[in-house]
């Protein structure tokens, strides 16, 4: 009951060709993350998932079986957008209840459905009204009510917190999380923003101009990304790329994350100077210009107390370090 | 205590100032010209002198049969006017646009703009032409009714009492067609993409669609769209007068009362024209519009929602 196989789907708008060979799978109840930058293509792979845009070639398979040609309604899809897409003019009762009964669902069990998500979200003080009167985040709850009563085998959401403003965009994530432990239902989530790709996903497929880069859980991609383009994309602060002739290496690039980096006064392998410094509390990050390495972001845990200007040494931490060959693919 | 002591703010004269040129032309060629038909409609011209009659006038107009079988006539035919333009035009207007929104449809702005080329044509040439198609000597409708063999069906219809009224109002449907179309368009182009998919993906489709989401959203749409027709209608002259003339034939059957309200003010042929009952027919087109306007905007408008989206 909702697993998911794309089997080399391309996708072109005219000339453009924006999803360049996609293949996937997702077997029932995993949480996947689609998480690339803007124009990446992750909302048309979602799309052509929804049968919203048809793909110029390829096959999509829903529970084995082919969907490339059906409607979105037939596919057992439900889908959740970045900008609500409620319909204005119903209450949030009928905005979840229309599928249903456009479906021809008996009254009774669009009730007992639409009780359970409306429940299940907080929603059930504001059944009666209408969108215009609901905050952005509980629209978006209506929004994931609406999916949820169609007891769908896939969720699609398309960066369904990008409208809300921060405070809400954490409270929401951790209700989708927890709707997902609680239906165990199979999800498909886009977003930009690594940081939701990493506590959200089981598995996250990590995209880059219509190619899938790697696939992998949140741990692995951080731990041994296949190429500097995940490297850099999954983390934050970003990971610091040292041009490898610079430090008398093979590897064209050298890579190491800020956090795996540590300063001294006195001694180290690489010395600069402060730049900037950034103290967050719970930790600091320095940004150092070194002679070898050039610019780089060092993160220290807890406080550290650096001024702009002052010399430290920088050493990066050898097992954690990481080299990337001319085509950006990581070395053995 | 702080409210007591702010000082008195200056009367802004320059506000006056700045409202005035409108003020004064909107007063030049609305307010006086209305004024002066209400008042004119009070009067009477007795004598060569004008006399204050009160309502007498409205007693003639509605009392008087010479009078009064015109105007029921006229206003009977107004109403008749307006129910074809609100069953025909307006519904194939909603029609067209919801088809000209669908992106599957090629060359949409080429029918876009045949649909809605007649409505920047002249009532003259309007009138003219129908009134050359349907004609039974010259005209090319029996001739094409012909080559699909339907000639049998064929009848001079701006000719026949009973079909003319109708026949002229399908002209003007034809002619104003195209601004529902465009105004209904315009709405539907304003529903976002992803209010559609959304409903694609609820399993609402084709007509159901229609109905259950994009029918509700572009109802204040068609409120404007019925008020303009409206108006429009209870003003309508024109169509009338180059396809008719101003007795409105035949045998009065297509009087309307844009063209009752020529006949009496100017006069016509052997009736004279009288300034003073062609006033009182004006004020009374005038309530009636108004109060069109106001069951509008204070039953019906209030009543439709508009959403944000
Ligand atoms: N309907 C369309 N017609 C033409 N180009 C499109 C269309 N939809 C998306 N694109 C292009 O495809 C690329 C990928 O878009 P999209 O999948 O929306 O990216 P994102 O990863 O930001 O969601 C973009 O460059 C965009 O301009
Ligand atoms: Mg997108």
């Amino acid at each position: 009951m909702g697993s998911l196989k794309i089997e080399n789907v391309k996708k072109a708008f005219g000339p453009v060709e924006v999803l360049k060979g996609i293949d996937l799978e997702v077997t029932d109840g995993e949480f996947v993350v689609f998480v690339g930058p803007s124009g990446c293509g992750k909302s048309t792979l979602l799309r052509v998932i929804a049968g919203l845009e048809d793909s110029t070639s390829g096959r999509v398979l829903i529970d084995g079986e082919d969907v490339s040609v059906t409607p979105p309604a037939k596919r057992g899809i439900a889908m959740v957008f970045q900008t609500y897409a409620l319909y204005p003019h119903l209450t949030v009762k009928n905005n979840m209840g229309l599928g249903l009964k456009q479906a021809g669902t008996p009254a009774a069990e669009i009730d007992r459905r639409i009780g359970i998500a409306s429940s299940m979200l907080s929603l059930e003080p504001y059944l009666e009204r209408r969108p215009a009167e609901l905050s952005g985040g509980q629209r978006q709850r209506v929004a994931i009510g609406r999916a949820v009563v169609r007891e769908p085998k896939l969720f699609l959401f398309d960066e369904p917190l990008s409208n809300l403003d921060a405070a809400l965009r954490v409270n929401t994530r951790l209700e989708i999380a927890q709707l997902h432990r609680r239906l165990k239902a199979t999800m498909i989530y886009v977003t930009h923003d690594q940081v939701e790709a990493m506590t959200l996903a089981d598995k996250i497929v990590v995209l880059n101009a219509g190619k899938i880069e790697q696939i992998g859980g949140p741990m692995e991609l951080y731990n041994s990304p296949a190429n500097e383009f995940v490297a850099g994309f999954i983390g934050s602060p970003k990971m610091n790329f040292i041009d490898g002739a610079r430090l008398g290496e093979t590897a064209k690039t050298i890579g190491v994350r800020p956090e795996h980096l540590t300063v001294d006064p006195k001694s180290g392998a690489w010395k600069g100077t402060v730049v900037h410094a950034e103290h967050l509390g719970a930790d600091t990050n320095l940004y150092l210009d070194c002679e070898k390495a050039g610019l780089i972001t060092v993160r220290i845990f807890g406080v550290y107390d650096a001024e702009p200007g002052a010399t430290l040494y920088a050493t990066p931490d050898p097992a954690k370090t990481y080299r990337f060959g001319a085509d950006g693919k990581v070395l053995k | 205590m702080a409210a007591d002591i702010r000082p008195k703010r200056p009367f802004r004269w320059h506000i006056a100032i700045f409202l005035a040129p409108a003020v004064l032309v909107y007063t030049a060629i609305m307010i006086l010209p209305l004024a002066g038909t209400l008042q004119l409609s009070l009067f009477r011209n007795i004598d060569q002198h004008q006399v204050f009659v009160g309502l007498g006038n409205f007693r003639t107009l509605f009392g008087d049969p010479n009078w009064s079988v015109n105007f029921w006539n006229a206003l009977r035919n107004n109403v008749w006017f307006f129910i074809i333009h609100m069953l025909v035009q307006n519904p194939i207007g909603v029609l067209l646009a919801a088809l000209l929104s669908s992106p599957k449809l090629r060359f949409s702005a080429f029918y876009r703009t045949a649909i809605f080329v007649p409505t920047i044509l002249s009532f003259v040439i309007v009138g003219f032409a129908w009134k050359l198609i349907l004609s039974p000597l010259w005209g090319v409708a029996p001739h094409l009714l012909d080559f699909v063999g339907l000639k049998s069906l064929f009848t001079p219809w701006l000719g026949k009492e009973q079909y003319a009224l109708t026949a002229l109002s399908l002209v003007s449907v034809w002619q104003f067609i195209g601004i529902p179309m465009m105004l209904i368009y315009a709405a539907l182009l304003s529903i976002p993409d992803e209010v559609i998919e959304a409903a694609e993906c609820d399993g609402i489709t084709g007509m159901s669609q229609f109905w259950k989401i994009k029918l509700p959203l572009i109802l204040p749409s068609i409120g404007i769209i019925s008020i303009l027709t409206f108006v429009g209608n209870f003003n309508a002259f024109d169509l009338i007068y180059t396809a008719q003339g101003a007795l409105a034939g035949p045998n009065y059957s297509t009087d309307i009362l844009g063209t009752f309200l020529y006949r009496a003010f100017f006069g016509f042929q052997l009736q004279v024209g009288d300034p003073n009952m062609g006033a009182t027919i004006a004020t009374i087109m005038f309530l009636i519009i108004l109060g069109g306007v106001c069951v509008y905007l204070f039953l019906i408008q209030t009543r439709l929602r508009r959403y944000q989206f």
